[in-house]
């Protein structure tokens, strides 16, 4: 059927490339480009930033936007803008470690647990039940109680609640590809475990997977914050968007500014997250179901041609 | 059904008790000395942290301490707290309305708003009330709740000056803002779920016999679609609960309500072993005890389940 269908390709190509171009909705491309432009300028923040985020200017102390400070200073007089600049750093990079780690852990737990069953399989998904019955930021709250109280802990807490979703999710999806003929095709090659779970099942999973992902950033952006805004994790002076939100309060009579803006930033952000999240499920779901089309795509070619032979013979 | 019921209850046990064990043991993966919290830093003499030691148990092994406490909790008692120098049992006691009748009101009005939000939106699909409900539904999503709650406190109790800023548990009043603050998270997954499940229900064959026999259009929406759409909409709110636990302790830290939220959170600040145990432990059981009264109102609901 496949070399039957390569003789057609420019069709199937083409609408392969409609696909493509769907995924850049106008939705998608607005929220994409506003990711790309926040991440951009926290990368840059040493450059674009008028200030540096812990000098303290004692004259400015709660200054209300200007020319100078754009959104005014805090209660220490340092720039507000500055600091949302470099504590976008702090908050999406801790963010994506986060994830980097449930990645690190969840997905190779979640193969393994789904592809061999059995004994493994009961112990993996025993802990993420007892795990899981913990609400998450709760499990979060009292591993910062254990480990200490900062950055870094909150990072690892987080990382670590965010583990048991993952392994769920690809375990479910290690179930569903490990009974598909490709896989029986490498056993009876005699492939190694190791490498059917890793070379042959993750990249049919890889799709979904990314999906959670997405949306993951954006709940470890918004638990982060928590955290922070709570004191159990990225403590003052340095920069970051959930202490921000933290230090403001004190003065959100004076100067809304130092709570709000942070604050307006975290939901700029996670909105994109969520809309580039939905844009990305839909176009990756849209190509799914467009493969076992094929068969629809060639009759129609065939038909095609037909009509253009019977014209050509006419 | 009795068997059912058993059967969830008795997994639900053990749960808890690997959850207390790992309770135990987090709290405690840093060897730290809480006897400083408990003497605010100051300087003792070896005795006097000798007895200290004693009399909260911690000169003893961690799995006896784990059996103090443990059997404790069967009693009744959560242990001593060590900066309070009153019973856990007792704090909580005085906490717990407050955080629960936060949690109860705050659930009641997220319900009550999104569930016409979500048929709203579902009926009138792709209209432009439909996508200005869900934009804002969006936005929700993403509010973190503490932010939600700032912005509500500023403008209707520092700016407008129609609520108090500060709970001091005098009124429902004071209870007024904080629970929005909780509930619109809510609101937003909620109405969000509750869109599609009756998109989907509107357009199955059952709906279309329903209106062809005229059946009023609200009575098919409400008593044949909601009916079926509610199942999905039970569990997006059951798993909510735990979400709204912990949004409570962010909501009581922004009012300085004092409830449960703010004794865990100064807990975990000053190593407060036996309060940190206590509080988690409590809001992990009342989770799970929500978690197994909905699932057997499922199978109530719907005798497929029971089955299985």
């Amino acid at each position: 059927m496949i070399s039957a269908f390569t003789g057609h390709s420019p069709l199937y190509r083409s609408k392969k490339k409609k696909n493509v171009g769907k995924l850049f909705t106008p939705g998608v491309t607005v929220a994409f480009s506003v990711l790309v432009l926040i991440l951009l300028a926290c990368i840059f923040a040493p450059v674009i930033a008028p200030y540096d985020p812990n000098a303290q200017d004692l004259t400015q102390c709660l200054a209300k936007p200007s020319a100078d400070h754009l959104l005014g200073c805090d209660q220490n007089g340092r720039d507000i803008f500055s600091r949302i600049l470099y504590g976008g750093r702090t908050a999406l990079v801790s963010a994506l470690l986060v994830v980097a780690f449930s990645m690190v852990v969840g997905i190779p737990l979640g193969l393994i647990s789904g592809y061999k069953g059995g004994v493994i399989d009961t112990i993996i998904m025993r802990c993420c039940d007892v795990l899981l019955s913990f609400p998450s930021l709760l499990l979060a709250f009292i591993l910062v109680a254990g480990l200490g109280r900062n950055t870094f802990n909150a990072v690892l807490a987080l990382g670590i609640v965010y583990v048991p979703m993952l392994t769920r999710l690809t375990r479910s999806l290690t179930l569903v590809e490990k009974n598909k003929v490709y896989v029986s095709a490498c056993v009876s090659l005699g492939y190694s475990d190791t490498r059917i779970i890793y070379r042959h099942i993750l990249p049919n999973c890889i799709s979904t997977i990314l999906v959670q992902i997405t949306l993951d950033i954006a709940y470890a952006i918004l638990d982060l914050a928590s955290l922070s805004f709570l004191g159990l994790g990225t403590q003052p002076p340095q920069a970051d968007w959930g202490a921000m939100l933290d230090e403001g309060r004190a003065v959100l009579l004076m100067n809304p500014m130092l709570s709000l803006a942070p604050g307006l930033v975290i939901v700029i952000v996670v909105v994109a997250l969520n809309i580039f999240s939905d844009g990305l499920h839909q176009y990756l779901d849209q190509s799914q179901t467009a493969l076992p089309n094929i068969d629809k795509y060639e009759k129609k070619m065939n038909r095609k041609l037909a009509k253009e032979g019977g014209a050509v013979d006419g | 059904m009795g068997k059912f019921i058993l059967k969830r209850l008795g997994q639900m046990v053990l749960v808890l008790i690997a959850v207390s064990v790992l309770i135990f043991a987090m709290v405690r993966i840093t060897p730290s000395d809480p006897v400083a919290s408990m003497t605010n830093g100051k300087n003792v003499s070896e005795e006097t942290k000798q007895e200290l030691r004693a009399h909260y148990n911690l000169d003893k092994s961690y799995p006896e301490q784990y059996a103090i406490w443990i059997t404790g909790v069967f009693q009744g008692e959560f242990g001593e707290s060590f900066t309070y120098k009153q019973d856990v049992d007792f704090l909580i006691g005085e906490r717990i309305g407050t955080t629960l009748t936060l949690v109860l009101m705050s659930g009641l009005l997220a319900i009550l708003i999104a569930i016409p939000v979500g048929v709203i939106s579902a009926v009138k699909m792709n209209t432009w009330l439909d996508k200005l409900l869900s934009t804002l539904t969006l936005i929700f999503v993403a509010s973190p709740v503490f932010l939600t709650a700032l912005v509500l406190m500023l403008v209707f109790a520092l700016e407008l000056k129609w609520f108090p800023a500060i709970y001091q548990g005098n009124s429902i009043k004071e209870m007024i803002l904080p629970a929005i603050a909780l509930a619109m998270n809510m609101v937003a997954l909620t109405s969000r779920i509750t869109r599609t499940t009756m998109i989907e229900q509107l357009n199955s064959d059952y709906i279309r016999t329903a209106t062809a026999k005229g059946l009023p259009r609200s009575r098919v929406i409400v008593t044949y679609a909601l009916k079926n759409a509610l199942i999905p909409i039970i569990t997006v709110t059951s798993v909510q609960i735990g979400t709204m636990l912990v949004g409570a302790v962010l909501v009581e830290s922004v009012f300085a309500m004092g409830g449960l939220g703010d004794l865990l959170i100064s807990g975990i600040k000053s190593a407060d072993y036996p309060v940190v145990q206590g509080v988690t432990l409590l809001m992990v059981t009342i989770f799970l005890v929500i978690n197994l009264l909905v699932d057997i109102l499922y199978a109530v609901l719907d005798p497929r389940i029971r089955m299985k």
